[in-house]
Order: C-alpha cells, then structure tokens, then sequence
C-alpha cells in the first residue's frame, strides 16, 4: 500500500497538473481553440467589468470617506454582496461548477477535496468580480485614510471569506435539496411563496414611498439595523467604527462577522463531508417502486405533425420538468423585474409598459443553454437520433417546438406578475412584445440550431451550475442575443421617433418577415448539417 | 437473396492512421455473426459506419440491398442498433423511453405502448416504472437498449459489446430473444469480448486486426484446424483467434513490484 497515503499537497499539485493537461489538450481541437479565443474575448470584458467597477467603487468609498457619510459604506457593501451571491444562480449561462466528486475514486485526503471544491468552485466571473471590487473598495478606504488600513484589510478579508464560503455552500446545498423528489417539490413551494411575496410586497413598498420623506427615513433607520445584523451591514459597521475612532465598537460587528464565515464553513463542511463519504446527488429517485406492472401509457400527439416530432417534443418537456435549476432559472425573469423595481416612484415605474419586452428578451437570454446547445443534456442518447430513421429536421422542430413552450410560458408568468406589480401591459407594448418576439424567437433558433450541431458540449442539465454551454456558443449565442435586443431598442427608438409605438412594431414585423423564412430555410438544411456533423456530435456528447 | 450486410473496399483513415482498412464483409440474412478483434483493431469504427454513426473514408455500404450512403433512412427503419454508448437517456423512464424509441420507429401510439410494455416484461424491468434510467444498474441499462433496439422488428440487429457488464440471468435473457430473431429470419452483427459467448450463439465470425479484415467464415469452419501432426483437429475459437491476432502473453517481469 506504499504510496496510497501520498500527501495532500502532491495530490492537489497533480490536480491542477490535470487540470492544465486538459485545457491544453482541448487546443488540439478547432472548438478547444475558438472557444480559447471566446475565453479571451470575454475575459476582456471581465477585465473591463473588474478594473472599472473597482474603479467606481473605490472612488465611491473614497467620496464616502472623505465626505464622512460613513452610512453610505453599507451600501457598497450590500451591492458587491449582492452581486456576488446572485449573480451566478441568475445567469448560469456564464457560471460553470465544476464536478469534483468524480476525484474521489481516487485515496483524495477530506482536507484535499474540501479546497478543490472551493478553489476551483470560485474561478467564476462573479468571484473575479467581486474579489476587483473588493480591492477598489480597499484602495478607496486606503487612500481616503491611510491609517484605516490594517482594519479595511482585516474586515475585507473577512467578508471576501464569507462570500467566497457562501457561495460554495449555497450551490452544495441546493444542488443536495433539489436531488430528490421530495425535497424538490419543498423547493417548489418555496419559489411559489417568494413569487406571492413579490406581488404582496408590491402594494407594501408602494404606500411606503407614498409617506413623507422623515418619516420614511424613520422606518429606514428602524430597518438599518436589521441590515447590520448580516454580514454586509456588519462589514460596513465595523469599518465605520474604526473610522470614528471607536475602535471598541467594532469589535462586536467583527466579532459577528467572524462567526457567520464560521457557520458557512460548518455548512459547507457538513455538505462537502457528506459527498466525500459518498452521499452524492442524483437528479433520479432511487425509490423503488415495487407495484405490478403499470400498463404503459400512450405517448402524447401534436396535431399537425409527424408522429417523431411528438415524441421528440414530449422526451423534452419531461427533461425540462425533472431538470430542477431550469425551472428556477425560468421565474428569473420575474426576479429581476423585482429587483429592478424601487417601488412605484422608482427607477423604472416611469416606464414599466416597457418592462413586458425586457421581461421577454430576458425569458429569452436565460434559455441560451437549451437553445443554443440544444443536445448537450442528451448526452450519449444523441446516438439514437443519429441512428433512428427520422430526418435530423424533424428532431430539431421538435426541440425548438419544446423551448417555444417553455419560452412562452415563462412570458406568459411574466404578464401574470407585471399585471400584479404595476398594471397589465398595454396593447401597444403587447403587440409590440409579440412582434419583437417573433422576430428574435426565430432568429435565435437558427442560430441556436446551427450551434448545437458545430459547438455541442454535453451539460448536465440536473445539476447546479453544470449548464454551461460551450465557451464559442456563448459568446456567440451573445452577439445574437445583443443583435436582437439591439434592433428592439431601435424599433423603440423609431417608435418614439415617429411618435407612436406602432411603427417600431411595424419594422419587427419586418424583420420578422426575414427571420422565419431564415428559420425555415436552416431547418431544411439540417439534415445535411448534422450529417456532416455527426462524428462530432456523437463524440463530444459521449464524452464524460 | 440480398446480402443483409455487404461492405466493398471499406476504410476509415484519421489523419494518417487507417482504422479500417478495406474491409469486405458479407453477411447473409439469418446469420448469427460475430465480430471479433483485439482492443483498437477497428470493429467499433466499423460498426459506426455500417449503422450510419460514422462516414468511410472510402468503400461502400449495402443493407438489406440498400445503399446506406444514398438510402440512409431506408436502411435505417430496418435496422436495431445498440451502440457502445447505448444511446440512452438517462432522464426518462424505461417505460418512457421504450414508447419514445417506438415511435421514432414510426410505430404508432398504441402499438409502441403496448410493445413497450411487453418488452419491459421480457427484460424484467417492469417492477421499476417510475426510477429514472440514470439509476438504473448497468445490467439493467443494457437490457433497455436491447429492447429499444428491437422495438420496431429490425431485420438486422446490430450490437456493440452487447454483454459487457451484463450478469448470467440478464445475459442468459438476451441470449434467448437474440436466438428466437434470428430463427425468424432476422441477422444479427455483434462485437464482443467474450469468445466464448460468440462461440456458442454465433454462426459465423469476423475477425479484424490492425484494421484489416483475417478471417471470416462459418465458425465451425474456422474452429477446424490442423494439429502438428498434420491430422484434422477442432480447435476452440479463442486458439484460432489468438493463432490468427499472434496475442502472445506478455511476459509480467517488469512489474516485479505487483509482488
């Protein structure tokens, strides 16, 4: 047994060792190198995001020092929090965790385990992010008043620890709840409540900016404390405390703030611990069902089309249905407008109508995995379209058939909830939502549709964070998405031009014209797609 | 009568490397055909291009009389495959996936509902209606690839690595509706292992190596081979098979520390 204990260390050099063999080996291939240009494309705008939001945010606490408005300090704290803690359930299409249960075949030490699953866990774009702004953050405070600098450094370490932490934990966790049925459907109560509570607290925040302004910075101050009651808040107050001098203060928001990374951590460990000892998640229920033979039931059937597509259609929607992050994904829509909304004297009451077509372009940015690698969660099962008798075509209608549905129905919640927040969209902006959507459905489609075939990558569509499509297909699927949003402003832009409305929906329909035609004309050629395809398909979704 | 497999000049090359390299192949219908060959000798890739997974280089490709190059749905509604992936998916049930692979077959509604549940029966998968394929055992996932391959009656069946990881009682299964096809007309083409599986169900055997096609024949043909003293004798297939790939035993001196 000499050499099965070797040291932990050596274990994690060989890790990031085959980590780095990987991605090497992935520039062999013509898609490993697109999708290293699409990395370095994006990186640039991460970058771009990193250097100047640090950039703002330091010059926010460096005003914020210098003007002594200490208050303000919570602020920024809660917006790198937030951003950091949401943004990788919100745009899974650029978040990616990466699967490390599968390194416990080998004699991996706990301690190993636990920082693979941390460290490679945080190479996302919202931890770059928020680590650049962290640092903004503490040049801001540095700079403004240099001898807070010790404390700015102990207090941000502690609060990037604690995101750091969080965010693992929380993708551990809901990734273990939503694993079996029962605790899917908890979870599915849950999102029904958060969903009512949206439309209750609507009627609540909109007579509280109805008051006047002392009496509502009264409640505000009222509500501040519970805001220090969180890590953000205590981060903020502790800072404050240093820097008025009360260094005594400070240490019980410190003191706090340490104990909550220590609960994450009890959190995380508990979770991690249970994995590495083999309790892993599966999106199947291992019940056993043991009641005689049930009678097979009958398939579903599309009127209008071919037996296959029917087929086709319905495998899909029982993949979306037991795939548990695509439906949280799906009420994101309802999320953003929420989080967009500041009561309705706020940022966007002026201009809510609009909120429908935004709401629509969002529905349709959140489907770029299923859309844009559309058999990636097939899997090997790929093969059996390739070798069963039904025109390559027909599987793709059927596909796109299945995320019209999806697309539709997460627009049609949208209405629901808009109608419930502010008032049901007009008929102008109705049809102009449709005619923006029947150009950018189509459009999106296509391109989907070509993608899936020249870029797949099998995802794990049960999974937490494993949904990511290739790097080439996003940033790809992006251009289009910006293509279509872009030509959706403008139409807004002719609209006001023109002075009504309907003559940017006019131009839609024009496009409209030209993209289902497009649509139409690529599915035919589909089967010669995938034909020439085929080799690739097979090989790059059979892969583990 | 049409061959049920026939390849002329088949050859796949990668690059430089030829996986397969001019093959001729001739199966006739009802034959119970084995295809053998060491680890990379080229029967995956071969079996790729004849269900239509992978395009040759070069030759071509008849079934049932069809050219799969120009006819490839034809061909396709006559065959069975189960590839090496098994080409599952593993978020549907087993009942689920029966009627959706009956239907892409072109059978209707009721016909795939009711094969569906009769062959989830035979395979004894029946118990477990609602348990996603993903948690079936590995057993249990070969038999439902098996059943989905069959559902429609192909006249030709073709099987990659058909019992790998399959236990006696499931192998014993399969080997029974495999022999009850074929005395129905039905061919079938498998890859295997397994010698001594492929010496008692098949008729025939293929053997490739280094991507070229040594030996093919009638299996009691083959088996009868000649002693050193020049008399006829019957040899098994796993000594004509290792006569014919030269699978000399590699001396194990050098891992002296296996102990």
């Amino acid at each position: 047994m000499a050499g099965v204990n070797a040291a932990t260390g050596e274990q994690l050099r060989a890790i990031a060792r085959l980590r780095w063999l990987l991605f090497v080996n992935s520039l062999r291939s013509v898609r490993g190198r697109l999708n290293l240009v699409s990395r370095s494309i994006a990186g640039l705008f991460v970058v771009a995001a990193g250097v100047g939001g640090g950039i703002a945010v330091g010059a926010g606490a460096w005003a914020v020092m210098m003007e002594n408005r200490l208050v303000w300090l919570a602020g920024l704290f809660w917006l790198i929090f937030l951003f950091w803690q949401m943004f990788p359930v919100m745009a899974t299409a650029l978040t990616q965790n990466v699967d490390a249960s599968v390194l416990l075949r080998f004699p991996l030490k706990y301690s190993a385990y636990f920082l693979v699953r941390l460290i490679y866990g945080s190479m996302d774009i919202a931890t770059a992010l928020g680590l650049c702004w962290c640092t903004g953050l503490f040049f801001g405070i540095s700079i403004a008043r240099w001898t807070l600098i010790p404390w700015a450094l102990l207090i941000l370490v502690i609060f990037v620890a604690f995101n750091l932490l969080l965010a693992r934990t929380v993708f551990a966790w809901i990734e273990h709840w939503l694993s079996t049925r029962h605790s899917r459907e908890i979870m599915g109560v849950i999102f029904l409540l958060m969903m009512l509570s949206i439309q209750v607290s609507g009627p609540v925040l909109g007579r509280f900016g109805s008051r006047p302004s002392a009496q509502r910075l009264r409640v505000l101050s009222k509500y501040a404390v519970v805001e220090r009651a969180f890590p953000p808040g205590l981060a903020a107050a502790a800072l404050s405390d240093f820097a008025e001098g009360r260094g005594q203060g400070a240490i019980l928001p410190l003191a706090l703030s340490v104990g909550y990374v220590g609960l994450v951590l009890v959190l995380l460990d508990r979770r991690l611990g249970r994995q590495y000892r083999g309790d892993n998640p599966s999106f199947g229920d291992k019940r056993q069902d043991l009641s005689n033979l049930a009678a097979v039931r009958r398939g579903w059937r599309l009127p209008l089309f071919p037996t296959s597509v029917s087929a086709v259609f319905e495998k899909e929607l029982r993949y979306f249905s037991r795939s548990v992050p695509m439906l949280f994904t799906m009420i994101m829509p309802l999320v953003v407008i929420f989080v967009m909304w500041g009561g309705r004297r706020g940022l966007l009451s002026s201009q809510a109508q609009f909120l429908f077509p935004i709401g629509a372009a969002y529905s349709l940015l959140i489907m770029t995995n299923i859309v844009y690698n559309s058999f990636g969660g097939d899997g090997s099962g790929v093969q059996f379209f390739l070798v069963s008798p039904v025109p390559f075509r027909q599987v793709a209608l059927a596909k796109n058939l299945a995320q019209l549905s999806v697309f539709l129905m997460d627009v049609f919640i949208l209405w629901i909830g808009i109608r419930f927040i502010y008032r049901p969209p007009n008929l102008r902006v109705s049809i102009f939502t449709f005619a923006w959507c029947l150009f950018a459905v189509p459009l999106n489609f296509s391109a989907g549709n070509l993608l899936s075939i020249y870029s797949p990558k099998r995802i794990d569509l049960a999974t937490f964070g494993r949904q990511r499509a290739s790097e080439a297909t996003i940033l790809a699927s992006l251009a289009v998405q910006i293509t279509g949003v872009g030509l959706g402003a403008l139409a807004i832009y002719i609209g006001k031009l023109a002075s009504t409305l309907w003559a940017g929906s006019f131009m839609l329909f024009g496009l409209a014209a030209i993209t289902i035609p497009g649509y139409v004309l690529l599915l035919q050629r589909m089967d010669r797609f995938a034909l020439q395809r085929r080799e690739v398909l097979a090989a790059e979704l059979f892969r583990t | 009568m049409e061959p049920a497999i026939l390849t002329e000049g088949l050859t796949r090359r990668f690059g430089d490397f030829t996986a397969v390299d001019g093959v001729h192949l001739l199966v006739v219908p009802g034959q119970f055909y084995g295809f053998l060959g060491p680890n990379g000798a080229g029967k995956s890739t071969t079996i790729k291009m004849l269900t239509g997974l992978m395009s040759p280089t070069a030759g071509r490709i008849q079934i049932l009389g069809l050219n799969l190059a120009t006819h490839p749905v034809e061909v396709k509604r006559q065959i069975g495959v189960v590839p090496e992936g098994m080409a599952l998916f593993g978020r549907l049930t087993g009942s689920e996936y029966l009627n959706f692979a009956g239907r892409m077959y072109g059978l209707d509604r009721d016909t795939a509902a009711q094969r569906a549940a009769e062959l989830l029966d035979f395979m004894q998968l029946s118990d477990q209606p609602k348990t996603l394929i993903t948690d079936y055992s590995h057993g249990m996932q070969k038999k439902l690839a098996m059943a989905a391959a069959v559902i429609h009656g192909p006249k030709v069946l073709f099987l990659d690595e058909p019992f790998e990881g399959v236990d006696a009682v499931a192998s014993g299964t399969l080997k029974s509706m495999l022999q009850r096809m074929t005395s129905h007309g039905a061919t079938i083409f498998l890859t295997s292992h397994v010698l001594e599986i492929v010496e008692r169900l098949c008729t025939h055997v293929g053997i490739i190596h280094n991507g070229r096609l040594v030996a093919q024949g009638p299996i009691d043909e083959l088996r009868a081979g000649v002693s050193a003293g020049g008399r006829q004798t019957k040899i098994t297939l796993e000594e004509f098979f290792l006569q014919t790939v030269g699978g000399a035993n590699k001396e194990a001196q050098e891992l002296s520390w296996l102990g």
